[in-house]
């Protein structure tokens, strides 16, 4: 057994701090003076984080007397097992907020696909580690992998979860370019992403962003046929989009698109969300309006302002201090993490690290980026703050993990 | 190129870093912008969000009489309200049971306050008696989404009714809140009588309140920052010229009639008593409004809306005599010594009726008598030596013919014809004497409302002075100060006081001895008056009176109008004698004369030297 000294205390700290300020957010959200107008079973749910969080800091370190070599073998079988109990959540599971992504087990709903992710980075990653041979430039291994991560996609957008869909989706390039990929093709699989997201602003910024990635791509790689291709599947999705948005598109679609670009255009509406959570970020402040003082906390304008927009409850009471503190936490666990990802000899463990930290990142990205109107609203909690015992726990267990292969590093090495 | 070797581990941890970091950065910098940049504007964003506005209504001015009697003040009525989404159908045999309403009924309400809105709260059912009201409110836990609200109406103390008075109140419609900053959707304004012209001087100032709300609109009290919160302003009580004991009693006597009475102060122009029958009960129309008595009233033939008293426009018949004389005199036509003999007929191109004695006449006879020769003769030589318009322009200072500035809405302004108004209405040239001839006895296209036949006779018998005719003396401003309405006053400068020395003692004359005696004398009272009759080509002739008394010093004119009421001098004098009599004594002593009033049926009778106007066919 390794001394409990050798355990990255400075990422656990980090675990704790922002626990601690999801704690405060979640309490003021739900047990402030907005509690007259919420239902008895919101009003449960800082008790119930509560307890998660106190369970998992047992799991945490509980997780820590296991070593790599016991779950690493385990991780196909762990995979299968998940994808049968997500098939099972699909058929018999129970909906919430319209995603049918909860099984009910004993007392408690357990959302299946924050396990599943676990089980497909440790599945996708063991079989692109497994052997010497194996990289993601053979198309081969690649398309393997890639549909290692698609079949359990393809269930989380049947559970009708697109939130966690774009979570799993975004695994595909994070684990390729880790395997092996070259930079410029890995460039080359994200880039409709940003120019489908600057299109629908502008499709000049979309014109002009597929121009650059596809310089960027000739000068990392020097390889004219993949910038060619980069520039027209850049110009593809321009005009893609430009169709999609007048023609294809139904209204009920486009008023979401609207209500991003513009949330003025509907304020009441699709617009509410977007202009209610940044009124209570931007009325915040420098210092904030102080604990349980924030008129759009506590008037309940905010919605779900215990999980998707609960940075605005920070933002608001808090201001920038305590908003731009918790941006800076991640930030830390972010570099953190990938610095123990390039401190392991193992490629499995790197791997591993490297894509829980991704997944860490997109939750973060997506949630922040909706709460400030950077990015449409998308449903999706934020690590370790938002509200929700199984995402909780499940983040928990990926942070053990990471901190297990580091705490197990020299071992785990020679095992190798 | 292996893909472990730690240069490329290396440059993809850096790689993935940057990205991370640029990401982070940029986060930061949009959450910059929106709580430092912007700060200004989503802190004005999140205090509107949580503050609402609510108006509290101020009390609506109180209307007084001349002896500080209480006319008009305010009642609270208690509604119940409703929130549609909050309300379950199936409460509704339970509320209907509690209110004691028909299950239909509150069905068919409920049904309305949701097609109007499904969340907003509206009446239900207003001005609920007190009792039901208590019920209500003890078993409001038991129907979520019904509420109550307590507010006002206006309440009328005394016995007078003061229909045409007072005015009624309806909710402001869009019309109305366009066109005045101060009226809001919903408000309760004046839409008749004092309410409507003085609505700004009654209405007060809306009070603000701000509340604090949540996302879902409930008020959570006020807002702890009360700077700009306003009290409500009560508006300004105003005080009447009317005699509440007298208008009470006038408004007994012209039930069940039709017509108009007017008692005025001839000296000021203030309305003692205004009375036009039939009456509306303004009572019902405060508070909860009853929509069959409101068709009623809108739709009854004897449209008890429209206001005889100041609206009405009838030729003035024989009350019109003694201006006649005061003209004649003024243009030297006739002296209050010249005699004109009547025959029985005054022929000017065909022959018109005296129902007077054959005889020699003086002005004084004449009125007192009311011959018509004397008047017609008298309009002869106006129109003959081209005097027309300095005919209507004199008249026209008595009131006649021109807007009278009383502060009722819609007052009629007569008709006094000129030479441009009879080639307007006939073509030019195309009118000649016999249009012009019975003019002279107050008739043809002469015409007037009572108000204005009682303008015209307070200036005869005050000493030729122009009169404003007026209901408000004076304005309460809610700390107490108190403004006085200007008295009008001013001296009719060709006016002399023999002119109407001469007309008074006729009409003086006319009590004593002519039409009005029987009906109209009252013992210790010199009262003086001229009757009128006004052809009714429909039916029975409408009855005119106007009178005065003391004699010597007049304190109050009574102007009288009966619609289809057949002779003047057995209708509108004993009307007016009563009202006099009750004005100045406080009481009235010939009880035959109240009861023949109040029974009065109308009857033409031809034996009473009345009829001026025959039409020789």
């Amino acid at each position: 057994m390794n001394n409990f000294r050798d355990l990255n205390w400075s990422i656990i700290f980090a675990w704790l701090v922002l626990a601690t300020i999801g704690l405060f957010a979640i309490y003021s959200a739900t047990q402030g003076p907005v509690a007259a107008f919420l239902p008895s079973f919101i009003k449960n749910n800082f008790a119930k984080q509560l307890a998660w969080v106190g369970l998992s800091i047992f799991l945490v370190i509980g997780f820590q007397f296991f070593t790599p070599r016991t779950y690493m073998p385990l991780s196909y079988m762990f995979y299968g097992i998940m994808l049968i109990l997500m098939i099972c959540t699909l058929l018999f599971g129970a909906e919430i907020n319209g995603a049918k992504s909860w099984l009910r087990i004993g007392p408690a709903n357990f959302q299946t696909s924050e396990l599943m992710k676990i089980a497909t980075i440790l599945a996708t990653a063991h079989y692109l580690t497994s052997r010497r041979d194996i990289s993601a430039e053979n198309i081969r291994y690649a398309f393997i992998a890639v549909l290692m991560i698609l079949i359990p996609t393809a269930l989380v957008i049947l559970q009708n979860d697109f939130g966690t869909a774009i979570v799993f989706l975004a695994l595909i390039p994070v684990m390729l370019f880790w395997s092996g990929l070259p930079y410029g093709v890995s460039i080359y699989i994200v880039s409709p992403a940003l120019t489908l997201y600057l299109t629908v602003f502008d499709w000049k910024l979309g014109a002009i962003a597929t121009i650059f990635i596809s310089a960027l791509i000739f000068f990392i790689q020097k390889r004219v046929w993949l910038t060619v291709t980069s520039l027209i599947t850049g110009i593809i999705t321009v005009i893609g989009v430009n169709i999609a948005l007048t023609d294809i598109l139904q209204p009920h679609q486009i008023a979401r698109i609207t209500a991003f670009t513009n949330p003025a255009f509907d304020p009441t509406g699709a617009g509410w969300n977007v202009i209610q959570a940044k009124t209570a970020i931007g009325s915040g402040g420098i210092l904030g309006k102080g604990f349980l003082e924030g008129t759009q906390t506590q008037l309940r304008f905010l919605p779900e302002q215990w999980t998707d927009f609960v940075s605005c409850v920070v933002g608001e009471e808090f201001g920038f201090v305590g908003l731009g503190f918790l941006i800076i936490t991640f930030l830390f666990l972010f570099m953190r993490l990938l610095n123990l990802a390039g401190n392991h000899k193992h490629p499995f463990a790197q791997l591993v690290t490297v894509s829980i930290t991704a997944v860490f990142f997109i939750h973060f990205v997506i949630n922040i980026g909706s709460a400030t109107a950077l990015l449409p609203v998308i449903g999706i909690p934020l690590p370790f703050v938002s509200y929700g015992g199984s995402a909780f726990l499940t983040n928990s267990l990926m942070l053990a993990i990471c901190l297990n292969m580091d705490f197990h590093k020299r071992d785990f090495s020679i095992y190798r | 190129m292996s893909i472990h070797s730690s240069n490329r581990t290396r440059t993809s941890i850096i790689a993935l870093q940057l990205i991370m970091g640029l990401a982070c950065f940029i986060i930061l910098g949009r959450v910059f912008y929106l709580q430092i940049i912007q700060y200004d504007i989503y802190d004005e964003l999140g205090e509107k969000n949580s503050i609402r506005q609510e108006y509290i209504e101020p009390a609506r001015g109180l209307i007084y009489d001349r002896n500080k009697t209480l006319l008009v003040d305010n009642q609270p009525i208690y509604s119940v309200t409703i929130t549609p989404i909050d309300f379950d159908n199936e409460n509704i045999p339970l509320l209907a049971d509690l209110l004691g309403e028909p299950d239909s009924l509150i069905n068919a309400l409920v049904n309305e306050a949701r097609r109007y809105s499904r969340f907003r709260t509206s009446k239900l059912l207003t001005d609920i008696d007190f009792k039901t009201f208590s019920l209500v409110q003890e078993n409001l836990w038991r129907l979520p989404g019904i509420g109550h609200q307590i507010d006002s109406k206006r309440n009328y103390p005394t016995e007078m009714t003061g229909s045409h008075i007072f005015g009624y109140l309806r909710e402001a419609d869009k019309q109305d809140y366009q066109q005045s900053e101060s009226i809001r959707l919903g408000d309760k304004i004046g839409k008749s009588g004092l309410e409507l012209i003085y609505q700004d001087t009654l209405q007060g100032d809306l009070g603000i309140n701000y509340l604090k709300v949540n996302a879902l609109g409930q008020s959570l009290g006020d807002f702890p920052d009360q700077r700009n919160s306003q009290p409500p302003v009560q508006g300004d009580n105003i005080y009447t010229t009317i005699d509440a004991e007298l208008q009470i009693f006038a408004e007994q006597l012209m039930k069940g009639k039709s017509g108009g009475v007017v008692a005025m102060n001839p000296k000021t122009g203030a309305i003692l008593a205004l009375v036009s029958s039939p009456e509306y009960e303004v009572r019902k129309l405060a508070g909860r409004i009853d929509k069959e008595y409101w068709q009623f009233i809108n739709s009854d033939s004897t449209r008890p809306l429209y206001n005889r008293a100041i609206s009405s426009r009838q030729p003035p018949g024989s009350t019109f005599k003694p201006l006649m004389g005061i003209i004649g005199l003024h243009l030297g036509i006739v002296t209050p010594k010249t005699e004109i003999y009547n025959s029985g007929y005054y022929i000017r191109g065909r022959p018109y009726k005296d129902l007077a004695e054959p005889g020699n006449y003086t002005m004084e006879d004449a009125i007192a008598h009311s011959s018509n020769t004397y008047f017609l003769h008298v309009m002869d030589k106006i129109a003959t030596s081209g005097k027309l318009n300095t005919w209507s322009k004199l008249a026209k200072d008595f009131g006649l013919g021109i807007p009278n500035k009383i502060d009722l809405p819609s007052a009629n302004r007569g008709i006094l014809p000129d030479s441009t108004y009879l080639n307007q209405r006939f073509g030019k040239g195309k009118w000649g004497l016999g249009d012009i001839l019975n003019f002279g006895i107050g008739q043809g296209l002469v015409s007037a409302s009572p108000l204005q036949i009682a303008q015209m006779t307070s200036s005869i018998v005050n000493g030729g002075y122009k009169i404003k005719p007026h209901l408000v003396h004076a304005i309460e401003k809610a700390d107490g100060t108190i403004n006085y309405t200007d008295n009008f006053v001013e001296k009719i400068d060709w006016v002399q006081s023999y002119y109407l020395e001469t007309v008074k003692n006729g009409m003086r004359r006319n009590v004593l001895e002519g039409s009005g005696q029987v009906y109209g004398s009252v013992k210790d009272i010199e009262i003086a008056g001229k009757t009128g009759t006004a052809q009714n080509p429909l039916g029975f002739s409408h009855g005119w009176y106007t009178s005065f008394a003391p004699f010597n010093d007049p304190e109050v004119v009574v102007t009288v109008f009966l619609e289809n009421a057949g002779w003047a001098s057995r209708s509108a004098v004993p009307i007016a004698s009563l009202i006099i009599e009750k004005y100045l004594k406080g009481e009235i002593s010939r009880n035959w004369i109240y009861n023949h009033v109040l029974t009065f049926e109308p009857r033409e009778d031809n034996s009473e030297a009345e009829l001026e106007v025959i039409e020789n066919e």
